[in-house]
């Protein structure tokens, strides 16, 4: 009885150690899935930072552009009749310093 | 001998087997178990290179010139693709230009580098095809100015600089490429893996440009518009700080050649008469003449070593000053005569001419002086009316600098500020005298006569009804390759001191080869200066300090009655015979400049304000950029805008601000305002 007893401990403790091994295994292999998944997750986000960021500065340059006194300067010339004024209609009004204040 | 069972022979086969097994494993795991070990690591991970962007340049007030934007390059390898037909079907869809495919596959290649970058959401539905390869690559964004792109230069495919700053300033911008060590997986991509690393690139540094893009947008335009209207080959403005030696503006115009050198400072010419005041200016530091000392002008004609030379404008007899006022040839040639060859030469050469500069741009040209043992006959007069030497536009408005600011040679600069990626000034321009090339006292002495050309004497057309300019004009005839001067061939220049008083500019326009019937520099290129000037006045910001420019404000009671027939009048009292002058119609580039008259003198203005006057007034000095760490955004803007800052808002990985916190700014630069990303 002893003996059967003692033979049926050998077999579940190289069960448990199999078991176990395949436990470890398993969550080895999955905590690698996960990282790779995330991995990738972050080289999309980053491809899209990228992505962003050359998407931003080209807008930046494009309003740089249409804003340009070029751009604007013959728009407003030709489809609003403005025009540069004359230095006697730019006013440059003096600071007043506090001592001056009314 | 008993004979071994066959079971004893199977388990002594297995244990054989086994003991090789572990023999093999052990061979494996421990004597070459380092060999193997690299060899997994070579198959499962990569080094990537990481190219370091390069830095961005940016104009006097922060405003973006050039940056570099990451974009996407694709490849194609022709044996990797299964299905030829649904690739390019693909490319097609993604935009991207496959008609290279085309020839690539009837020529049997094997690779196919397809042109041009695209973004990376572009290309991304196209990235896990079997055949393509996409690499990034980073691009520069350029401003859309060609004067812009005359001075910042461009980079090839590669991001090999070319031209320009981008030539010059190459060690700065470029920056150290980094490395990543990549994992594969099974299709062989690349993978961030926890056991690689990263040497994170660095950015290049950003260079600050002295540059105002407002008025060079200025200058771009008038100076087109200018060419256009003129039907001239060509021109140059360029705008500098009399006080600092920084170039403000520097615009170039070439018609029907895709020019990308800065002819500002590539291409020389003969000066004329923008070179007289310099030797004024040198009678009078040798004491060789003053102001009020006449000569005889010959009645205009003087015939001098086998040549004739000729006055626009004829007079009998004329002092030193209104021999620059009336740009007089024989004036200045019976004046100049007081001065020995080797001064004249050492006048000019004081003054920069004959050398180059020495601003951060490729091919820059030192102008031609040639030492007086070279010197023919002629060449002593020649010389006083600005020809047998040449001068590049940006060598002549230094020297006009020296006389704005006192006398003093300042070196001309183009970078303001360096700053590391990390936004830490590594380098910041200061105004630094190379020599003085007159005193103080003929400086301004100088500077009076400048003024007299532009209230009554050649250039009356740069004038401005609430500003003094002053300035001097020039008409020099141009030569042809191989031929020499040639008939109705002119180069027409003005150099301005703006305002003429108190300079703040010093504006050179020059015009090359304007067709038609004007090509006088008091005519053609004194109102593009003017209307540069009006438009600069009129624009936010233009580099002008308004503080002072209000005090230097002509007041109304000063005013005088001005214009062509004045000069006609005062030049009768002298003259036996009056010579009005011959051109008196002008460039009219917007057609809204008329001549002055007495009636349209300015009036002062008298402006009632609702708003109560601001409690204090706001200092324009440089100050230190606030240190805001630790505040909400809404309290960091504001900050920065008590300081007199501009902000532009960022997100980053890490916060701060750019130029770093203490770092001495201008008001009104643009600050950085990197926010963390949530």
């Amino acid at each position: 009885m002893a003996k059967s007893g003692v033979a049926l401990r050998g077999r579940s403790l190289v069960g448990l150690i199999l078991a176990a091994f395949v436990l470890i295994a398993t969550a080895i292999v999955w905590r690698r899935t996960i990282g790779i998944n995330q991995s990738e997750q972050l080289a999309a986000l980053d491809a899209k930072r990228v992505n962003l960021e050359s998407e931003r500065a080209r807008l930046d340059a494009e309003i740089r552009d249409a804003s340009s006194r070029q751009n604007l300067g013959t728009a407003v010339e030709r489809r609003l009749r403005m025009h540069v004024p004359t230095d006697k209609q730019v006013v440059i009004l003096p600071r007043v310093r506090p001592d001056e204040a009314p | 001998m008993k004979r071994p069972s066959r079971t004893s022979i199977v388990h002594w086969f297995f244990v054989l087997f086994a003991v090789t097994l572990v023999a093999r494993a052990a061979k494996v795991q421990v004597v070459e178990g380092k060999q193997w070990s690299a060899r997994a690591t070579r198959q499962h991970f990569f080094a990537s290179s990481l190219a370091a962007p390069r830095g961005e340049i940016l104009d006097a007030s922060g405003n973006t010139l050039v940056e570099s934007r990451e974009m996407t390059r694709v490849a194609v390898a022709l044996p990797e693709v299964r299905d030829t037909a649904f690739v390019i079907k693909a490319l097609h869809r993604a935009r991207v230009d496959a008609d290279a495919l085309h020839s690539a596959i009837a020529r049997r290649r094997r690779w196919i580098d397809l042109p041009g970058v695209y973004s990376t959401a572009d290309v991304a539905s196209i990235s896990k095809l079997n055949g393509i390869h996409l690499t990034p690559v980073l691009q520069r964004v350029y401003a859309n100015s060609t004067g812009i792109k005359r001075i910042i230069g461009s980079v090839d495919g590669q991001g090999n600089p070319l031209d320009g700053l981008e030539l010059a300033l190459d060690t700065l911008l470029r920056g150290d490429s980094g490395k990543v060590r990549l994992a594969r997986d099974r299709d062989g991509r690349a993978l961030d893996s926890p056991d690689g690393w990263t040497d994170h690139p660095k950015q290049g540094a950003t260079v600050v440009l002295t540059i105002n893009h407002a008025l060079q947008d200025i200058c771009e335009r008038e100076l087109a518009i200018a060419v256009d209207s003129l039907r001239a080959d060509g021109g140059d403005v360029v705008v500098m700080n009399p006080h600092t030696g920084e170039i403000l503006a520097m615009a170039s115009n070439r018609v029907g050649r895709s020019a990308f050198a800065n002819t500002a400072v590539t291409e020389p010419f003969e000066p004329g008469s923008t070179l007289k005041p310099f030797v004024a200016a040198s009678l009078l530091e040798r004491g060789r003449a003053r102001p009020t000392d006449v000569v005889n002008t010959h009645n205009g004609q003087l015939e001098l070593d086998g040549r004739v030379i000729n006055d626009m404008h004829k007079a009998t007899a004329l002092s030193l000053a209104d021999v620059i006022r009336y740009s007089s040839n024989v004036g200045i040639v019976e004046f100049g005569q007081r001065l020995t060859p080797r001064q004249k030469y050492e006048t000019f050469r004081d003054l920069g001419f004959g050398m180059p500069l020495g601003v951060p741009l490729p091919a820059e040209s030192g102008g031609t002086l040639r030492d007086p043992r070279q010197w023919s006959k002629q060449s002593s007069a020649s010389i006083l009316m600005g020809y047998e030497i040449a001068v590049t536009p940006l060598q002549l408005v230094t020297a006009y600098a020296a006389i704005a600011n006192g006398g003093e040679l300042l070196e001309p600069h183009l970078v303001k500020e360096v700053r590391s990626a990390n936004g830490k000034t590594i380098y910041r321009a200061e105004p630094r005298v190379v020599r003085r090339v007159m005193s103080f006292d003929v400086a301004r002495t100088v500077q009076q006569m400048l003024l007299a050309v532009v209230q009554e004497g050649t250039a009356t057309k740069a004038d401005l009804a609430t500003f003094d300019v002053a300035g001097k004009s020039g008409t020099a005839r141009r030569t042809s390759q191989n031929i020499g001067y040639t008939a109705g061939n002119y180069t027409a220049s003005f150099v301005g001191l703006f305002p003429g008083n108190d300079p703040q500019y010093v504006v050179l326009v020059k015009l090359d080869s304007p067709k038609g019937g004007h090509y006088a520099g008091g005519d053609i290129a004194a109102p593009v200066t003017q209307i540069v000037l009006r438009a600069a006045l009129a624009a936010r910001d233009a580099a002008l300090n308004r503080e002072d420019l209000a005090a230097s404000e002509k007041q109304a009671t000063t005013q005088s009655p001005k214009g062509d027939a004045s000069i006609t009048n005062k030049l009768a009292l002298r003259t036996a015979n009056e010579g009005p002058r011959t051109n008196p119609e002008s460039y009219d580039p917007n057609g809204n400049i008329s001549r002055r008259d007495v009636a349209d003198a300015p009036k002062p203005y008298v402006v009632d304000l609702p708003a109560a006057p601001r409690p204090a007034p706001i200092a324009v000095t440089p100050r230190p950029v606030p240190d805001v760490r630790g505040l909400s955004v809404r309290e960091a803007v504001r900050a920065l805008h008590n300081a007199g800052f501009r902000v532009r808002l960022l997100t980053a990985a890490s916060s701060g601000t750019s130029p770093a916190a203490g770092t001495i700014a201008a008001p009104g630069t643009i600050v950085q305002l990197v926010r963390p990303l949530e």
